[in-house]
Parts: C-alpha cells; structure tokens; sequence
C-alpha cells in the first residue's frame, strides 16, 4: 500500500494578529514548503479553509494562492466542515496521494476572526453576525437564543462531572495543566501562568464552565506539506500518516437521542485510525487531543481509548497525560492555552505532532517520541478525524 | 431588529405555530409508524412524506441545564436545559425556576412561554 508523508510544516504565533489572513497563508505556505525542500514547481495539489466563523465569507482561497505562490496543480479545494475542516484537507490531501492521483500537496489554513468582545460592545451594530452565529442550530435549538455551543458544552460537562464524581477543581487543573504546557511553547497565545484558585475564581461564562476553562478564538496560519513515497524517500524528517479515520453521529449539535456527554464519533474514528496503522492505543507517546474546554479534555481522552469513562480526571492529576507520564497529551498547550484559530487548530495539532516526532519540539519534547496521534472534530464533535503518525522507515 | 426564530423548514413551522395554540406535537409517519423529535418533513426510517402530528409527553426528567446570559431572546441570564422525555428522546428547552434551585434527574413538567420579544416556546417547570 502507497503511504503519505508529512514532510514540511509551519505556523505562525498564535494571537491576535491584524494582517490580512491571505497574507499570514503565503508567508505560511513559503516556510513550510521551504521546510519540504520543495519549490511551488513541485507542488501537486492546493487545499485550504474558510478565513473564520465570523469573517469566512472570502472565496477561492486556494486559488489565490495558486497565483501568489505559482503553482500549478491536479486538485484544487476550499474545504468547509467546521472545526475539521484542515483535518478533512490532511485527509483528501493523504488519500489522493496514496490513491496515485498526484504527487504532493500543500493544505494551509490562515484564519482572522472578528473579536467576540466587538461583537458584545455593540449588540445591535454586529447583530446581522449575532443572526449568522445563531443560523449554525437547528431551528429547535437555535429558537432559544443560543449563538454559540457553549451552553451544550456546559451541559455535556455538567452530566459528566454528575455521572462520574468529578468536582470543579478536577476540572480546573486541567486548564492549569495546558497553561504549564503551552509556557514551554514559543508561539503560543499565553505566556502567564494559572492557578487553580485563578481558574475558579475566574467569571462562570456559563455554568460549570469558568471564563479560564475556555477557549479564546484567535488568529494564526498554518501550513503541512504532504507527498507520496517517491518525494519523501531518504527525508529522515519525514512522518508517515499510518492510518486515519473520519467518523460522524447523525447529530447537529445537540443529539436528540441518547446521551449528552457521550461522542461515539471520536471511539469510532480513533478505532479505525489505530487499525490501519497497526498501533494500539498505549503504543501512542504523544497525541494532540482538540478539546475547546478544560471539561472536554478528559471526555475525549476517554473517548479515544486512552482511560476509561470516568477516569481521565484522576489521571490527569497523577501526571499520567504531562511530562514524564504514559502519554504526552496536548504538550503545545492545546485549544486552551496554545490557542484557538478554529479552522488552522488541525493544522496546528499536525505541526506540533511532526515538531514532536522529529525531535524538533524543543522544551516540549517527548524524548524518544516514536508514534503519535491527531484527534479534530467539528460542531459539538457531532464529527471526528484522528490520525497516527510514526516515523518514516527507509531501511 | 428581527429577532425571529429562524424556521428550517415546514414541520417546524408548524411545530412552533401548534406551540402558539398550547399544543406540544411532533410528527408521526403514516407509512412506518415512526415517530420522531424533533417534527421531520421526510421520514428518516422510511423515506415516507406523509406525517401526521402527535402529542409529545408533557411530563419529563431534567437530564442537564445551565445558564446563558449572551443570546437572542434573554438579554438577562436565562435557564437552558434538556429534557428527556421518555421513548421520545431529548427536547432543548428554557427551564422555568432558579438555576440554584435545579438538579439533574428532577422531574419537570410542560408549558408555554411567551419571550419578550413575543416568540411562542415551549418550557419546562419543576414538578415538586
Ligand atoms: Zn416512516
């Protein structure tokens, strides 16, 4: 079977930034081609994202920067699927590669978003972006105001934390654990450390979640340059997608049946994933998990196999997903700490995951990182992709 | 500003008009039996289009809830919660009584609410 290489990556800091999205892609794109060794010449295949939830109403982004960087390509794409979509970009992007149709690709992401905090100042001035916020739900959710998931989230959290024991302070130090993590990264949007009682002393946006519990929206771009064998072979950089899955729930945010501080989706995904690449979950060293909340990230350890249900909070605490543990798990800081530009966060797990079995990862680094694992999803992970990835092997 | 409820498609405009008369009703396929929430214009067990409306149960168990204070429709801080109603499924609804006084697995009860800005919704009330 023809495999796929993640062969150049590159983002920029996570944070507010006021250059034009378009902009932070090129320069974006350019680094990590040159981290490939590839000129544009060789680039095969072009797939992007919209520039934001709020701000995405830009077209053709993909071939804009066909123009811009000079490359003339077999597959051209602007995917759309919420929180997966440069996930879902990886994914066409691996299986185009693997199915022979081209050569290499290139998926960036580049995202500037209108901030929230505009948004509240000025209900009635942004109220047509507050009407499009709201438009996401079904009209049976949407007819009780919501404009954005926070409140499922909430909920999720609150039935979860009821179900299994787990109180606010379990909840909490894991926000304080991300920060810890996200202060040995350079390009991360925080740079100040928490503290439990900061955590929970912060403002309940809504309850159980506190203020630090959840993630920001923010700007950035990312960049992963893909090829197939024939590219890569004789790169010792070079990390192999071993196998990845995409699964969804036939939901639209909150799930009319069934439990809602469950996600079938991500078991079935991580399933799958792990069994193309021959791996189980403990062979995983490393893996970046896309948790929006503190509350979240426990839930989607559990889901991807890593404890059992009810069970990732106690192991959070004894250190066993940090520095030193079983299984490294979000060492960039991940959505709450490294920061969260929606449509790049994919991209942006990929990098550090590369960073991270290249043995590129700096203070970061998980000595003798050998398998690692990607988990995006999309909606109220009402969708999921996870990827494993080890180390190329040219012997 | 127009801060109607946004109507996908026609079941739930007429769900939420059936909810203006005090009626709680979903849809009923006449083909397979089947009945869904929420209210479908295309039956999903059956592809059938031929729907007849049903009452939902009125009584229901509070399975989560919280509170939104930024959203169309409740400029103060609001309770949100889901309901499940039994063999139907779960119902997203705003919860009638004080977040403190609230806890998951109380049995709630069905009502209307009119929103300030004179929308027809449904909500639930603790039964105690
Ligand atoms: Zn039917």
């Amino acid at each position: 079977m023809a495999a796929a290489f993640i062969v150049g990556v590159a983002m920029t800091d996570i944070g507010w930034h006021e250059r034009d999205p378009h902009d932070m892609g090129v320069r974006v794109c350019a680094e990590a081609l040159r981290d490939a060794g590839l000129l544009p010449s060789r680039v095969d295949g072009l797939i992007s994202t919209p520039h934001g939830y709020m701000s995405g109403t830009r077209k053709m982004i993909s071939q804009r920067m066909a123009d811009c960087l000079g490359i003339e390509c077999g597959l051209m794409l602007d995917v759309d699927s919420g929180g997966n979509s440069s996930s879902v970009a990886v994914h066409i992007a691996r299986d185009r590669i693997q199915g022979g149709k081209i050569k290499s690709c290139l998926v960036f992401a580049a995202q500037r978003e209108v901030p929230p905090r505009q948004i509240r100042g000025d209900i009635v001035g942004h109220f047509h972006l507050i009407k499009a916020a709201n438009s996401l739900y079904d009209s049976y959710q949407a007819a009780y105001g919501v404009i954005s998931p926070l409140p499922f989230y909430a909920m999720a959290i609150q039935r979860y934390m009821h179900l299994h024991g787990i109180d606010a302070e379990d909840i909490a130090r894991v926000a304080v654990l991300l920060r810890e993590h996200a202060l040995r990264h350079p390009q991360a949007a925080y740079s100040e450390p928490l503290t439990v009682e900061e955590v929970l002393g912060s403002k309940v946006l809504t309850p159980p979640i506190h203020r630090h519990e959840s993630s920001e929206m923010h700007d950035g771009a990312a960049a992963v340059v893909l090829v197939g064998e024939e590219l890569a072979r004789g790169d010792g950089r070079a990390v192999r997608v071993a196998g990845m899955r995409e699964a969804h729930d036939a939901t639209s945010f909150v799930p009319y049946r069934g439990e809602i501080s469950r996600f079938p989706c991500v078991g079935r995904a991580a399933h799958g994933a792990l069994e193309e690449s021959g791996y189980a979950i403990a062979d995983i060293d490393v893996a970046e998990v896309y948790g929006a909340f503190a509350g979240m990230e426990p839930m989607m350890y559990e889901e991807l196999g890593f404890f059992a249900p009810g069970e990732a909070p106690a192991a959070i605490a004894e250190g066993r997903t940090t520095h030193g543990g079983e299984v490294l798990i979000n060492p960039s800081g991940g959505r709450l700490s490294l920061g969260h530009p929606a449509y790049v966060t994919p991209l942006l797990e990929f990098v550090e995951i590369v960073r991270q079995l290249r043995g590129e990862a700096g203070e970061r680094q998980r000595q003798g990182a050998a398998v690692g694992l990607v988990h995006t999803e999309q909606g109220f992970i009402n969708g999921s992709i996870v990827a494993v990835l080890d180390k190329a092997n040219w012997r | 500003m127009d801060t109607k409820p946004y109507m996908q498609d026609r079941a739930a405009e007429e769900f939420f008009s059936r909810l203006e008369r005090g009626e709680f009703q979903t849809t009923r396929c006449r083909g397979c039996g089947e009945t869904h929430y929420p209210p479908r214009v295309v039956c999903p067990a059956c592809l059938g289009e031929d729907m007849e409306w049903v009452d939902l149960p009125r009584q229901g168990t509070l399975l989560a809830f919280t509170r939104q204070a930024d959203a169309i429709r409740c400029r103060e801080p609001d309770v949100l919660g889901l309901v499940e109603l039994e063999a139907i499924g779960n119902v997203v609804t705003r919860i009638d009584a004080p977040f403190e006084e609230l806890s998951i697995g109380i049995k709630v009860a069905f009502d209307t609410w009119t929103s300030p800005d004179g929308v027809a919704l449904h909500q639930f009330r603790p039964t105690t």
